[in-house]
């Protein structure tokens, strides 16, 4: 009888906390956006709560392709001018019309209205907007920009009767926040948002794409790992995003869940400082200084890159979830290539060639890592200390907060650090560019090259590549410029991480992005 | 007694403004928030764009100038990530962490206390060697574990409860609470339970040595010796002389519960405010955790300050002995 009492009570309960109905997604995310104004910061969690709202002039399909957006074609006109033709018949959740004077607004945005994750990245090439008639711009750049399609993926088009009011820094965010002002073009109109909590969304049903498969879908953010599995367990979200590899390991065997794993935008690299004046956490085995800077010899820069058993480090460290990496960017990016000779595990190869440096009995080495930026990062670390004292180095491994990792790394307190790196446009000279390239305030590239590596070749080569209106020729460059990179092993990449999602099973089809994001709108009901 | 009420309001003053200047110089030597927060292909033009705007190119002494002022004003800032005043942003959280403070803390009095008396009462019987065991374990097993398997047991396994969030809300005097609805109160039992226990093994610990003293003071010989019962011995007498330290614990734990709930929140998904503060520690989020430590140190100042009060007006010693001094 009691029994009886409880499941009939704990049925209620479950009927009660919405045990979600088909027509309502509920999805378990580990972050969200900071606002509702999709202008306001660059950091990929708010872009991917900003596009259930949002449309963008191109679009980047699961493997970061372009593909058409609002726009439905571009083409250069001139060296400095692109020509891009809009989609006709679009509507706002407003019920206004799609124009060009929307486009233009939401062009002049950004730089106005962010916040410190600044996106007036996206809008900096452009140097006016004309508009030929409502249905065609013209967007005149500071010279040639190619990468002005990938640059746009991120461009969010708001309307520029609802934001009008709403558009300076004090405004913005109060606007949009409270719905007044987020009036998109996308799949669902927004509800109700509260930071760090639920982002409720609900169907637009005039979506130039078709009506999207939930009446209903409910964003919560859940950052602790656990507890969105938790939730999933118990019938209270439908899909969780980041489970972790512990966690993967158990579900594989569990009949209630489906898994799907996807390849991710991050790469694993290892950066080696290049600085010859100083050298923190560098020293001689018995503590005293060393005569020169290790790392500036391509031949220890060598023997740390045969060290390192990448095939283990997927198996045993990330439990099978990544890939062995080569290059600073994942296989089938813009400017990829293919020539770049895979690593090879030789720790004898390596302590050759460390004799042959110099440095026969080793060296010691403070190693500095991220340890909560993205999944496995601290482990990783772990792992990459022992590999490396296999080869007869000493190596103290610190894997710290993000928090003090990142300021401390833009300091120049860290001669070998690891941290992950996102190639989120999908093209190499968003990561040659900034990692790689001499740091240069004017052109403004190489703003996190941290570890004061300069290569004019390399220089010459990203910089062609940015200006290069002709796809093949410029795919040609970049993919040279990537073999150079490879080849001076400043930074040395480790493993491709790769993203795992659940759902209840046989609830979802789901087909899992590169750059990791959880888009409501093509996830539809199993059939 | 009015001198005694300022020298207190001075003292309370003044450890709000060390406090706020250890975190904002804590916050300086941690590092920059921009080099956190901004994306890696931002120009430096950009970058300098965003640290002009968050008025982190003034010399420090000059930023906490301004908060200062502001602070007096009572303008606790803009928060660096979300750009909404600090105050909108904690004050819409504050009431989700009240709510399960509250309900846990009282939860955790009401059934530490009562078994607590029982085993000082029993002290040898079966039940109060279990009730003085569990409390052990209250004490010593981990509040992140207990939640988890607090879920795994009634959420995922049992599905009585949700494993996380916060229920519908009702908006009660233009604040919205959530434990007034079913569906709320059904969310709020696990975190609630969780964030009780360590409070309630502590109360069970200082009911039972209390009761265990007050049964053998002379109070209650006599009061035994006029034959009254045992029952209202316990309530009139025994209650009475355990409450005084019981009401001082009850305090300081309600200060450092609301404070510090980030453990509990942060696995049962509770929009509180421990949670904003540990993601605004992550991105060093300045204003946001300066305003939240500045409120922290306010309550429990507050909090010792009364309790001070309640003091010098039970017990006269304490009142005349400042006095002398």
């Amino acid at each position: 009888m009691t029994y009886i009492r409880i499941t009939g009570l704990a049925g209620a309960i479950a009927l009660l906390t919405g045990m979600a109905g088909a027509e309502t997604l509920t999805i378990g995310v580990r972050g969200g956006p900071e606002s509702m104004d999709p202008h306001y910061s660059a950091l990929g969690t708010h872009a991917e709560a900003a596009k259930h709202i949002f449309d963008t002039l191109v679009w980047a399909d699961e493997a970061l392709q372009i593909a058409p957006g609002l726009a439905t074609e571009w083409s250069p006109v001139d060296d400095d001018t692109w020509e891009f033709k809009l989609r006709e018949g679009v509507k706002f959740h407003d019920g206004s019309d799609f124009t060009a004077e929307d486009v233009k607004f939401s062009i002049s945005r950004p730089p106005i209205v962010t916040g410190p994750t600044t996106t007036a990245i996206y809008v900096r090439r452009v140097q006016e907007v004309e508009i030929i008639d409502p249905h065609t711009i013209h967007i005149h750049t500071d010279g040639p920009a190619p990468s002005l399609p990938y640059d746009f993926v991120r461009l969010f088009i708001v309307s520029h009767t609802a934001a009008a009011d709403y558009s300076t820094p004090e405004t913005a965010a109060e606007g949009f926040n409270s719905g007044v002002a987020s009036i998109g073009t996308g799949p669902f109109k927004l509800t109700s948002w509260e930071p760090k909590a639920d982002l409720v969304l609900d169907r637009f049903d005039d979506y130039w794409g078709g009506p999207a498969a939930w009446e209903r879908v409910i964003r919560k953010e859940m950052p602790n790992d656990s507890s969105r599995l938790a939730a999933l367990m118990a019938g209270q979200v439908n899909l969780v995003n980041d489970v972790s590899s512990a966690d993967y390991l158990q579900l594989q065997n569990d009949p209630a869940v489906d898994i799907f794993v996807g390849d991710g935008i991050y790469i694993m690299n290892m950066l080696l400082d290049q600085r010859t004046d100083e050298m923190p956490g560098l020293r001689a085995k018995d503590g005293s200084a060393l005569p020169e800077n290790p790392l500036r010899d391509i031949r220890v820069r060598q023997a740390l890159d045969k060290a390192i058993d990448r095939e283990t480090m997927v198996e045993i460290v990330l439990e099978g979830l990544g890939k062995p990496a080569d290059q600073g960017m994942p296989p089938g990016f813009f400017g990829y290539s293919e020539n770049v000779p895979k690593p090879v595990y030789d720790p004898e190869g390596a302590k050759a060639l460390l004799a042959e440096a110099g440095y026969p009995d080793g060296f010691e080495m403070d190693l500095y890592c991220s340890s909560d930026r993205l999944p496995g990062d601290a482990a990783i670390c772990q792992g990459l200390g022992q590999m490396l004292s296999v080869i007869g180095l000493t190596v103290n491994v610190n894997a710290t907060s993000r928090t003090v990792y990142f300021p401390a790394q833009a300091r120049g307190d860290y001669s070998v650090s690891m941290n992950g790196w996102g190639t989120l446009t999908g093209e190499a000279t968003y990561t040659l560019g900034g990692q790689m390239h001499t740091p240069d305030a004017d052109k403004g590239l190489g703003g996190f090259n941290r570890i004061s590596y300069s290569n004019p070749d390399l220089d010459a080569l990203i910089q062609q590549g940015m200006v290069e209106l002709d796809e093949d020729k410029r795919r040609e460059i970049l993919e040279s410029a990537m073999e150079l990179a490879a080849d001076d092993k400043v930074l040395i990449p480790i493993v491709q991480l790769q993203s795992v999602w659940a759902a209840r099973a046989g609830e979802l089809d789901f087909t899992p992005r590169t750059d990791g994001d959880t888009l409501a709108y093509p996830i539809k009901p199993k059939q | 007694m009015l001198a005694f009420i300022i020298q207190r309001a001075l003292q309370a003053a003044l450890v709000m403004v060390v406090m706020s200047m250890i975190v904002f110089l804590g916050v300086y030597a941690v590092g920059n928030p921009v080099d956190i927060v901004i994306p890696p292909d931002a120009t430096i033009a950009m970058r300098e764009e965003v640290i002009r705007r968050l008025g982190l190119d003034l010399p420090l002494w000059k930023q906490y100038g301004i908060f200062a002022w502001n602070l007096l004003q009572g303008d606790f800032g803009r928060s660096f990530i979300y750009n909404m005043p600090v105050l909108e942003l904690i004050g819409g959280r504050l009431p989700a962490t009240l709510e399960l403070v509250l309900i846990s803390i009282l939860f955790a009095t009401v059934t530490g206390v009562s078994l607590g008396i029982y085993a000082g009462v029993n002290p040898e019987s079966r039940i109060a060697k279990l009730i003085m065991g569990l409390s052990i374990l209250g004490f010593s097993v981990p509040s992140f574990w207990v939640g988890l398997i607090l879920i795994l047991t009634f959420a995922v396994h049992f599905g009585i409860f949700p494993a996380g969030g916060r229920g519908e809300t009702v908006m009660v005097f233009g604040v919205e609470w959530s434990f007034l609805t079913a569906n709320g109160l059904s969310h709020i039992v696990l975190p609630a339970l969780n964030l009780a226990l360590f409070k309630m093994a502590m109360m069970i610990r200082l009911a039972r040595a209390g009761t265990r003293e007050a049964m053998l003071s002379d109070t209650v010989k006599f009061a035994r010796a006029a034959g009254i019962s045992e029952a209202t011995i316990l309530r009139r007498h025994v209650l009475k002389l355990i409450s005084i330290p019981i009401i001082t614990v009850f305090g300081l734990e309600l200060g450092s519960t609301l404070a510090f709930a980030v453990v509990t929140e942060t696995i049962f998904s509770w929009p509180g405010v421990g949670k904003l503060i540990i993601d605004s520690i992550t991105v060093l989020d300045r204003p946001v955790m300066v305003a939240y430590l500045v409120l922290t140190a306010f309550v429990f100042v507050m909090i010792n300050f009364t309790v001070d009060l309640v003091f010098a007006l039970i017990d006269p010693r304490i009142r005349s002995g400042r006095q002398k001094s």
